[in-house]
């Protein structure tokens, strides 16, 4: 007998149906008498049920299998054959696990012989707190259903009281966006404050040597500047180097020279580029580009060329942000009045002439909007620099040099075997608060462009 | 306006050359604009080559025949006993693998037995386990080959090697089919048993948390921002993070899950779940975003005509706007979810990147996830893996292509102009 929630879920759901349907019945009975009138509809009434029978038991429900884990751990630790135990942190924590692995049926022997003993006080602790857990749900749950069923009288607003439950859910429901951004930036700063006690925050912004070790922070071995060069050198110019004059001149022409029927089958087309996953441009990347290019730099003569090279994941990021470009500009363009357009045509103006002096100066500050976002997102492209770019904190401008950039050095840090509290893994966590603060001015700034240029002309 | 100006000579040679000029600066600046229209297309169009060519012979496998007989090298084992859960190890320990092997060298001269996978008894195993009798004849099984053989069969090989499988394949000895254990297994070290389905396993698993989480919630907030919210400092609030946590870049969902979902709650690391409440959170603003502009496009005079005849407002929103918002809604979400099941970076931070030799049980069991299956497929020295990772990568794509697909044709059918 364990505690296993899912199956008391549906159990609860369950019960909720019966209150629902008894609800509804109930009031139905109700309507039926002569002189009464429903304030609500039977449905409502059984809605009303429902929410009762179901809410405060799914919430004990959550406590509860967050909570007894803990409890049954501590019964098990004060029962006799606990007693035994080594007090080392990890082995004991292996054989705890190794007699809740069996006593749960996960696996049909211990592995450890010190887990023997424990696994019957383990079932033990188990059956009695999950029994105590399944009681108490229980009795919640008939308590607020018989509470709301003992409420159904005609003249009760049910309608009422459901819709308010509700509002309350869209409420939460959107709140879950304040909380995520809250979770991200409080546990990014957490995490951060703990990093920078041990190293300053001056040294990772402006120290010039990434060599982190484990152990003990070494000073001078935090400095981020090469991270943050790999990044800029990536993502804001060889990326858009590619990026830039290609998704502007497809934009151009899909707009003002494409036929309907091109564009219909030609932008859709486009926009696969942006949704190949980013794992399949790193692999890419690094299987066929990188090659070539390396090739073509011992061609050129360039010594040290290696293997994985700003250039080919800078390149393959391009690519991948073309469609974004594009249709950022589209946007801009479309925005700009067709007279503008027409008065130039109409002096006598090519349409190149209008593209390059009119209708660009006008969509100019949109696309850079556009392209504002279009580097935060490349700076924070993180699987093709992995797979492409390399590992090593290169300060160069050499594009067939390997580089490194802040996502790939967080991917890094966080999937060796340390443990959580070395500046080595915090480190991680403070690059991820330089990536978020400059990736959300990046995006401010970009959105702010974006909708002042918009009002202008609508 | 006395000064006289001679009238441009419009058919003077000089005229005509800027004209001429001009036009050609125009055909110049559309052939530029087509020609990055067609760059584009040849990116992808290379990119699909590449992963379609590399790929496609991993789906397939070499096999080889090597004739077991039974009766001269005979297994002793119980056969009773094979029905049983344990049949696997009661097979295992009675030396099959050392029979195979044997069987192998014999049919295919000295160190035939590296020529076939060294997995290749499991298959002779499961054969037996299906057909019992087998083990009183003398049987000819197509194993699989090792990986150098594949290729080799597959690309060509000089020296030793190649010319033994020249001289296999002469003998007919040498087939190939449809590598059904590409779609059967999980990963495995061996390229000729590792497979795809432990990963798509996972992958569906997380997609569908994510899924259970991210729909009602982003439905739900773009409802309530779209129809009932006053406008406040409170909203914008509201608003301006989910504009932004669009916008996030992923890796950092993935530092929040660490730190919040793994270190703090101590959910199961490495799992669907995790993985799942991650996506979930990534893809939440922009199923609101797409949900709101679909709201946004039902037209008021519904709303007001619902009103009108005595519906409360949660009745108006739940009975007529959502129901007609519910297409462009779905389109939304399914473009949603194809991100979130491309995406890697913040799985490998939940610790998703581990070899997992099994397909996941549960939510809550280890697992790993298709983009990961190809990042750590990506990283294997075995040049068997290589086609093995543009298959897998061949299968994510028809998968995220299908549908954006579905997305789109659900887009054109139930677009309205009201």
């Amino acid at each position: 007998m364990t505690f296993n929630a899912a199956a008391l879920l549906l159990l609860i759901a369950g019960l909720a149906l019966i209150g629902w349907l008894a609800g509804r019945a109930r009031s139905s009975l109700l309507a039926g008498r002569a002189g009464t009138k429903l304030h609500s509809r039977p449905q409502y009434h059984g809605w009303y049920v429902a929410l009762w029978l179901f809410a405060p038991a799914a919430l004990f429900l959550a406590v509860w299998s967050s909570v007894s884990p803990a409890l049954i751990t501590n019964q098990v630790l004060a029962s006799e054959a606990a007693q035994s135990l080594p007090s080392f942190g990890f082995e004991r924590g292996a054989i705890l696990s190794d007699a809740r692995n069996v006593a749960e049926g996960k696996q049909a022997a211990v592995r450890l012989p010190a887990a023997a003993p424990l696994v019957q006080p383990y079932a033990d602790a188990a059956h009695t707190y999950a029994w105590i857990g399944i009681a108490a749900m229980l009795a919640l749950a008939l308590a607020g259903g018989l509470y709301a069923f003992t409420r159904i009288r005609p003249d009760f607003r049910a309608r009422t009281r459901v819709e308010k439950i509700v509002m309350l859910f869209l409420l939460l429901a959107s709140l879950v966006a304040i909380l995520t951004t809250f979770g991200i930036v409080l546990s990014l700063l957490f995490e951060s404050i703990r990093f920078f006690r041990l190293v300053s925050p001056a040294e990772l912004l402006f120290g010039t040597t990434w060599a982190p070790t484990s152990g003990a922070p070494q000073p001078g071995t935090f400095g981020g500047i090469p991270l943050f060069w790999g990044t800029i050198l990536i993502g804001a110019i060889i990326a858009m180097i590619v990026a830039i004059p290609i998704g502007m001149m497809t934009a151009v022409y899909l707009t003002q020279y494409a036929a309907p029927t091109v564009r219909k089958w030609v932008k859709p087309l486009l926009e696969i580029l942006a949704g190949v996953p980013t794992v399949v441009y790193g692999y890419f990347a690094a299987l066929t580009v990188a090659p070539a290019l390396r090739e073509f730099a011992v061609m050129l003569g360039i010594p040290n060329a290696s293997t994985e090279s700003a250039l080919a994941a800078g390149i393959v990021m391009g690519v991948m942000i073309i469609p974004f470009v594009s249709s950022m500009a589209d946007d801009s363009i479309n925005a700009v009045p067709q007279a503008m357009r027409d008065g130039s045509l109409a002096l006598g103006a090519t349409p190149n002439e209008t593209i390059r002096q009119v209708l660009i100066p006008a969509a100019l500050p949109g696309v850079m909007g556009g392209i504002l976002l279009a580097v935060s997102r490349a700076i924070g492209e993180t699987m093709i620099v992995v797979m492409a770019a390399g590992l090593s904190a290169n300060m160069t401008a050499n594009p067939f040099a390997s580089v490194t950039t802040v996502t790939a050095q967080i991917v890094k840090l966080l999937t060796g075997d340390q443990e959580f509290d070395s500046a080595k893994t915090l480190a991680a966590f403070a690059l991820g608060l330089v990536l978020f603060l400059v990736t959300l001015l990046l995006n401010i700034v970009a959105l702010r462009i974006v909708k002042k240029y918009r009002e202008a002309y609508e | 306006m006395n000064r006289q100006t001679t009238p441009t000579d419009w058919k003077g040679a000089a005229m005509q050359k800027r004209i001429a000029g001009r036009y050609a600066a125009e055909r110049r600046f559309r052939l530029m604009g087509l020609g990055a229209v067609l760059l584009s297309g040849a990116f992808l169009a290379f990119l699909l080559f590449v992963m379609v060519g590399n790929g496609a012979r991993g789906f397939t496998y070499t096999h080889v025949s090597v004739p077991v007989d039974f009766k001269a090298m005979p297994l002793t084992i119980d056969t009773t006993r094979l029905g049983d859960a344990d049949a696997d190890q009661v097979i295992a320990g009675a030396g099959l693998a050392d029979i195979v092997a044997f069987a192998a060298d014999e049919a295919l001269g000295a160190d035939g037995s590296k020529l076939i996978s060294e997995n290749a008894w499991k298959e002779v195993r499961s054969a037996i386990k299906a057909d019992p009798e087998l083990l009183g004849s003398k049987t000819v099984f197509e194993l699989p080959a090792s990986s150098e053989v594949d290729i080799a069969a597959k690309e060509g090989a000089k020296g030793a090697l190649g010319a033994k499988v020249d001289a296999l394949e002469k003998d007919g000895k040498l087939s190939t089919g449809i590598h059904w254990p590409f779609f059967k297994n999980a990963d495995a070290t061996d390229p000729a048993v590792a497979g795809i389905w432990g990963a798509l396993k996972g992958s569906v698993l997380t997609i569908f948390i994510a899924f259970l989480i991210a729909f009602p919630t982003g439905v739900l907030a773009a409802l309530y921002l779209e129809e009932y919210a006053a406008k406040n400092r409170w909203t914008d609030l509201i608003e301006v993070s989910i504009n932004n946590l669009a916008a996030v870049p992923s890796i950092i969902f993935g530092l929040l899950a660490l730190a919040v979902f793994i270190n703090w709650f101590g959910l199961c690391q490495a799992s669907p779940l995790v993985g799942g409440l991650t996506l979930a959170l990534m893809t939440m603003p922009v199923i609101v975003i797409a949900s709101r502009n679909a709201i946004k496009s039902v037209p008021p005079s519904i709303r007001d005509a619902a009103l009108g005849v005595g519906a409360s407002p949660v009745q108006v929103v739940f009975h007529h706007v959502l129901p007609l918002a519910l297409p462009g809604i779905l389109t939304g979400t399914i473009i949603g979810m194809a991100r979130a099941l491309g995406e890697t970076a913040p799985l490998l931070l939940v610790g998703m990147r581990a070899f997992i030799g099994d397909v996941p049980g549960g939510i809550c069991s280890p697992s790993t996830v298709l983009p990961m299956q190809i990042f750590l497929w990506s990283d294997e020295v075995d040049r068997g893996f290589v086609e093995k990772t543009s298959a897998a990568i061949i299968v994510l794509l028809i998968v995220l292509l299908s549908m954006n697909a579905f997305a789109i044709y659900l887009r054109n059918k139930f677009e309205k102009r009201w």
